[in-house]
């Protein structure tokens, strides 16, 4: 009993650093906002760590499952409102919709594009991101390009006052939950078996294929569970917290590549590393902004590519390697 | 009732026919070497039997069942182990964890459990004595270090038939004979048959084989026993050029 306790020690730093960005928030005002966008990073990199980091697949349409998350919870409310009683259990009605619906489009997408490997699947993915949002806007489904708006339902269902206080409070409190939740699936995949054949797939698909693996299982497993994730996150970061929704800004492929530079930035394929990548982005492009307007992304670019070219595996994944022997080793994965 | 039986199997890539009508059968725990020049169609022979390539005709049999279009995945588990030719570790695991995913995956059962897996692979690194690299990265070894890494897990496959990919390829004669005294007492042990495909280093071949198949541009030319097939005018004429030295 107490081994199993053990393996989830890695945990323990993951925890630690979102209740102290918790913590933060409540207690230093004017954080807040700081800290919500921050929680919406790593929260973002821990879903896409489990595909991207697990599998080694760049999957650049990855904004699409937080884009049909966020339709899932939209339509819920949207269609929903008119049901007396449903009260906060529409939103529950929502996160479902929203995991529905993203795993149905990761199946769907999936199920074509991960016969396809390396660039081939990249390329792949970013069609998918954007016939979507076409599809979307030009055969006016969910109403078009002129999206969904729902703050007026929220209010009616929930009472203005609480709608108000999910929308800058309860949503961040959920993608906090979120993220966590991602790290617990994350840390859960790496100890069971699975984890084993994605490393396995990632380090060498054919390989591992002679080796007993179904590696389009376990891909499309990594693959589902990361959209699903993606989706949550789409359904409160965007949803309840800005409750409306129009398709160029849910499809927007600028947040794949933020998701897929705090991977990359953090350590791929490792537990802490999307929270590292998440704190280290977020915080930058924040501070950036404020102290140096205008020319961010100028600074921002060259401490980008200093990181990646002075730790390829990650800051995390630096740290793995210089802590291997020491004590920490057992909590930092 | 052989273990592995080839029937007439042709695999062609586009106009090249790299495996051409070749027919064969291994028995349980027999050895045997498969010899070949560069671009005879070994590798592609191993392919085939793994299930990698699938042939355009002919026929698999693996102890009794047809898996001529079985994924390579499905394969394994029945007892099919095999190794490669430039070793392929899933570098950034460990060598014990690269040798559990053998154990965890490549099993009929499919039920043995991480942790069983693990142990597996402990027991497993004694006998490859890999002991002092047990949780490096399997990325950083050395290539004879590599080779054993993969035999071992290979081996926790539990495999019923092992093919080796030029196993001695690249070492120094005294790692060959090491090696090759290895390899002979696990397949002794642990009633393996091996298929080891060589291309030039007859030492090892001489050494274990107890029988011999030359490839020459995809055809079978020669089956017989190690000794009759490497003194055989056609394998003379057509691989080694002159006789082999007793």
């Amino acid at each position: 009993m107490k081994k199993e306790i053990t393996k989830y020690y890695p945990l323990i730093p993951v925890f630690a650093a979102y209740l102290l960005l918790f913590l933060i928030g409540r207690n230093i005002s004017g954080m807040w906002q700081l800290v919500a966008m921050l929680l919406f990073y790593c929260a973002l990199g821990q879903a896409f760590n489990i595909f991207l980091g697990m599998t080694g697949y760049v999957d650049f349409g990855y904004v699409a499952f937080m884009g049909i998350g966020t339709y899932g919870m939209a339509l819920a409310i949207t269609k929903l409102a008119h049901i007396e009683g449903l009260g906060i259990g529409i939103i529950i009605i929502g996160f479902i919709l929203a995991l529905l619906m993203s795993t149905l489009l990761s199946v769907a997408v999936g199920a074509v594009a991960l016969r396809l490997r390396g660039a081939y699947f990249a390329i792949a993915t970013i069609g998918v991101n954007e016939g979507f949002r076409f599809l979307i806007e030009g055969a006016r489904i969910w109403n078009g390009s002129e999206g969904l708006i729902f703050t007026a339902q929220l209010n009616e269902i929930l009472g203005r006052e609480a709608a108000s206080s999910l929308m800058t409070y309860w949503a961040d409190i959920m993608v906090l939950i979120i993220a966590a939740l991602a790290a617990f699936v994350t840390l859960y995949y790496m100890r069971s078996k699975i984890g084993y054949a994605l490393t396995a797939l990632r380090e060498d698909e054919d390989a591992a294929k002679v080796m007993g693996i179904n590696v389009t299982k376990y891909k499309i497993i990594a693959f589902i569970t990361s959209a699903c994730f993606a989706g949550l996150v789409g359904a409160t970061s965007w949803a309840l917290k800005t409750p409306y929704v129009f398709p160029p800004e849910v499809f927007e492929i600028h947040y794949t590549i933020e998701a897929i530079i705090i991977v990359l930035l953090g350590g791929a394929g490792t537990l802490l590393g999307p929270v590292a990548g998440g704190l280290i982005y977020g915080i930058s492009k924040y501070y950036l902004a404020i102290f140096m307007p205008g020319f961010q992304l100028l600074i921002f670019a060259p401490i980008i590519i200093i990181i990646i070219v002075l730790f390829p595996e990650g800051v995390v994944g630096m740290l793995k390697y210089r802590l291997k022997d020491s004590a920490l080793a057992r909590f930092i994965i | 009732m052989p273990l592995l039986k080839l029937e007439n199997v042709t695999k062609r890539f586009g106009g090249l026919t790299a495996v051409n009508h070749v027919s064969l059968e291994i028995d349980h725990g027999e050895f045997i070497g498969i010899v070949g020049p560069n671009g005879s169609g070994k590798t592609t022979l191993f392919n085939v039997i793994s299930g990698v390539y699938f042939p355009e005709e002919g026929s698999v049999i693996f102890d009794d069942l047809d898996i001529t279009l079985l994924p390579p995945y499905k394969r394994a588990p029945l007892g099919i182990g095999r190794t490669f030719q430039i070793p392929r570790p899933f570098g950034s695991a460990s060598v014990r964890e690269n040798i559990a995913v053998g154990a965890m995956f490549g099993t009929l059962s499919g039920k043995v459990s991480v942790d069983e897996s693990l142990q597996i692979a402990d027991q497993t690194i004694e006998r490859v004595r890999l002991q002092e690299h047990r949780d490096k990265p399997a990325g950083t070894l050395t290539p004879v270090e590599k080779k054993l890494m993969e035999i071992a897990r290979a081996l926790a496959m539990k495999p019923k038939l092992l093919l080796m990919d030029e196993a001695m390829a690249g070492m120094h004669p005294n790692d060959i004979d090491q090696m090759v005294a290895f390899i002979k007492q696990i397949a002794v042990e642990e009633k393996i048959a091996i298929v080891s495909m060589v291309e030039h280093i007859m030492r090892a071949v001489v050494g274990m084989a107890e029988k011999v198949i030359v490839l020459h541009q995809g055809s079978k030319i020669v089956d017989a026993p190690t000794k009759e097939a490497l003194e055989d005018p056609k394998v003379v004429e057509v691989y080694l050029g002159h006789p082999p030295e007793e």
